[in-house]
């Protein structure tokens, strides 16, 4: 630091005044609160020359440069209660000549050129991981965590600034040691440097303060986030972390004992927990690592958001590493838009976890199977990249695409879309591959069945098994014949109820006379069959049953008929209900006894 | 033109009726299927009746698997 600091001061002697822009006030706020050091710059900007100037320069250190993960310049509109800021102004590196070789610029281009005389309000945000440094690096279960950070006292500007001020908060009230400047004063838990005035452009005084933290030093060397979009009303997303605990190391042995006795003393630079805050109405949550499902951890949720406190299997302590996976469905129609012939996804880039630092987080949007004519918007610089996955019910696999980013800060939470279009009918591939899979199934079935598989077709047990095939299949038709020969006789008793009921004799004799005709084309029908199983040997054991079948149907018909016949003849003489019953009777008990043995002589024949 | 919303084509509260319903129907076509397979003869077997049989049979077994993996989270 004090190389950097000589090397400046030298460069500082050498340089030009590059620009006309004064800097009136500089207000500088360190938030030290977390380990992603955050510096908000309030700057009130005027053009001193004649020039209309239409960027303004913001200087880094290098060293600095390096852990810088996040720029934003918004402009200030109005005074007072009305102040609105405005959307982050354009930001581009420059490297403008003339300057010291030991600073980086950023240039912001401003919404409207700023011209003599006018002043402008400018808040810049910048943030920076891994910026504090644990001193001593190494301390047991029971120290506390020490941190130094390093900045200057002044704003580092190629500018002159006429009044300035820093104030550094702190996140607990112990104090190490801080740089004692002229106007220096520490109270509670802020130190405020300055006002400064009148300082000349490049002005560097180093200060450093050294304090206690207690806060998580999550920081993740590795993330990823897969994102699955389903049509089908879900988007997947699952996370793999890699976490370390990035603060002072921990020597010496851990005990579990006195950290579970004495949390606060025995372990007061150590985090126990992480908490995730996940969109609303996320659903289907789970937490596992390698070894299975960790089921220490709690959801809570309402309208807004939805909680997830996740607790590692161990307390980390300087560092530890853990890795672990977290996943969870969300609505569709939360994410996923329509809008001109395209769909889109919008979607936050970074991860859910509180204040946790990414060093490399790709971002994989799977879309689904049949997407065409992707396209990514992002509010920053990602790298881009695309590959194929295969999951479930895939033909060709799904088109990911693969965001990458490195040095990634919770501000980086930020919307992000990816467009793309999709035909409707390709929802339905899913389950055209399952009906396509099941009717396969079927047709092997079919297949098997139909083909002949025995290999010698002369042996004398396969044409006996041909033979019994065909023996089975003629009894199958006469059972049906026999079948059909039934229900024409319910037809006929049909017919005879019809005429007690109306007394038409006329359409009982058709009901009759067509019944009558059936019945011979079946008894035709049936001779080739009687014939063919008579010349069968097969059938030799069931030819007797199938013949007493035959004789008792025809009985049946006959006794049928001539009750029919009876009753007709009766209605036409218009004898009395009570005579034609007595004629009937007889006959009647006849029929129910012959339809109950041929019943019972089908199934016989049906089990064979 | 404002983006518009895009939800499942059918409501995912139905999912789990849906595929019971269809599954129950899949199955008993498939049972159907075969009986008619065991007690029919190579001769009295008619290719058309099997084939329509399967095909109906899958249509209801492959919808209603699908809806079976979506109502227990899988998404396809």
């Amino acid at each position: 630091m004090r190389l950097v600091t000589l090397a400046l001061a030298i460069a500082l002697l050498t340089t030009p005044v590059l620009s006309d822009l004064i800097l009136l006030k500089v207000d500088r706020r360190v938030d030290l609160t977390s380990h992603i050091v955050r510096i908000t710059a309030t700057l009130k900007v005027e053009n001193g020359g004649s020039d209309l100037v239409s960027e303004i320069l913001l200087a880094f250190p290098e060293l600095q440069v390096n852990n810088l993960a996040y720029l934003t310049a918004t402009t200030k509109e109005g005074k007072g209660k009305s102040k609105t800021s405005g959307a982050g102004l354009p930001i581009e590196v420059a490297n403008p000549e003339g300057m010291p070789p030991a600073l980086r610029f950023y240039s912001v281009s401003l919404p409207k050129p700023l011209s003599e005389g006018e002043i402008l309000n400018l808040d810049v945000l910048a943030v920076f991981t891994h910026t504090l440094r644990p001193f001593p690096q190494e301390i047991t279960q029971a120290d506390i965590q020490l941190v130094v950070f390093q900045d200057s006292a002044h704003y580092l500007s190629p500018y002159a600034v006429k009044v300035q001020s820093l104030t550094v908060k702190l996140p607990e009230s112990r104090l190490e040691s801080y740089t004692k400047l002229e106007n220096t004063k520490a109270q509670g838990l802020e130190i405020k440097y300055g006002p400064y005035e009148n300082l000349a452009p490049f002005s560097y005084t180093p200060i450093a303060v050294h304090f206690e933290t207690k806060h998580p030093f999550a920081t993740a060397p590795e993330v990823v986030r897969e994102i699955e979009i389903s049509h089908w009303g879900n988007v997947q997303i699952t996370e793999h972390y890699n976490i370390v605990h990035g603060g002072a190391k921990s020597k010496g042995e851990f005990s579990r004992l006195e950290y579970q006795a004495r949390p606060q003393i025995r372990g007061a630079s150590a985090f126990r927990h992480l908490v995730a805050k996940l969109p609303p109405r996320a659903h289907s949550i789970y937490y596992r690592d390698e070894i299975g499902n960790i089921s220490t951890s709690n959801v809570w949720g309402d309208s807004k958001k939805t909680e997830l406190l996740i607790e590692p299997r161990y307390p980390m302590f300087g560092g530890w590493r853990t890795a672990f996976t977290i996943g969870y469905g969300l609505p569709l129609q939360d994410f996923l838009f329509q809008s001109e012939g395209k769909r889109y996804l919008n979607i936050t880039f970074g991860s859910p976890i509180n204040e946790l630092v990414i060093d490399n987080l790709t971002v994989k949007v799977v879309l689904p199977e049949g997407s065409q004519d992707f396209s990514v918007s992002t509010p920053f610089p990602v790298k881009q990249g695309q590959e194929t996955k295969v999951s479930h019910l895939d033909v060709v696999g799904r088109p990911v695409i693969v965001l990458e980013k490195s040095n990634v800060v919770p501000e980086h939470n930020q919307y992000f879309q990816v467009y793309y279009k999709f035909n409707k009918l390709s929802m339905l591939r899913e389950p055209f591959m399952l009906i396509f899979g099941f009717f396969s199934l079927f047709v092997a079935c079919i297949v098997y069945m139909h083909v002949d598989l025995s290999i010698s077709k002369s042996s004398p047990s396969y044409l006996a098994k041909l033979q019994w095939d065909e023996v089975r299949a003629t009894i199958q038709q006469i059972e049906s014949m026999i079948n059909q020969c039934l229900t024409i006789h319910e037809k006929l008793e049909a017919s005879l109820r019809d005429l007690s009921r109306t007394g038409d004799v006329q359409a009982c004799k058709t009901a009759r006379k067509t019944a009558d005709n059936l019945l011979k084309e079946h008894s035709k029908e049936l001779k080739p069959l009687i014939s063919f199983l008579q010349s069968s040997p097969q059938a030799a054991h069931t030819l007797q049953k199938v013949e007493e079948l035959l004789a008792k149907e025809r009985e049946l018909q006959d006794r049928l008929m001539a009750k029919h016949s009876t009753v007709v003849d009766c209605y036409e003489r218009k004898f009395a209900g009570r005579d034609i019953e007595a004629r009937v009777a007889p006959l009647q008990q006849k029929i129910v006894t012959l339809r109950q043995e041929v019943e019972d002589l089908l199934d016989y024949i049906d089990e064979i | 033109m404002a983006p518009k919303p895009i939800t499942s084509p059918v409501p995912e509260s139905w999912y789990p009726t849906l595929s019971v319903v269809m599954l129950a129907i899949g199955l008993v076509i498939t049972a159907s299927f075969f009986i008619y397979e065991a007690t029919s003869s190579r001769r009295t077997r008619s290719l058309a009746k099997e084939l329509t049989t399967g095909a109906l049979a899958s249509f209801f077994l492959g919808f209603g698997s699908l809806f079976l993996l979506l109502a227990s989270g899988v998404y396809v």
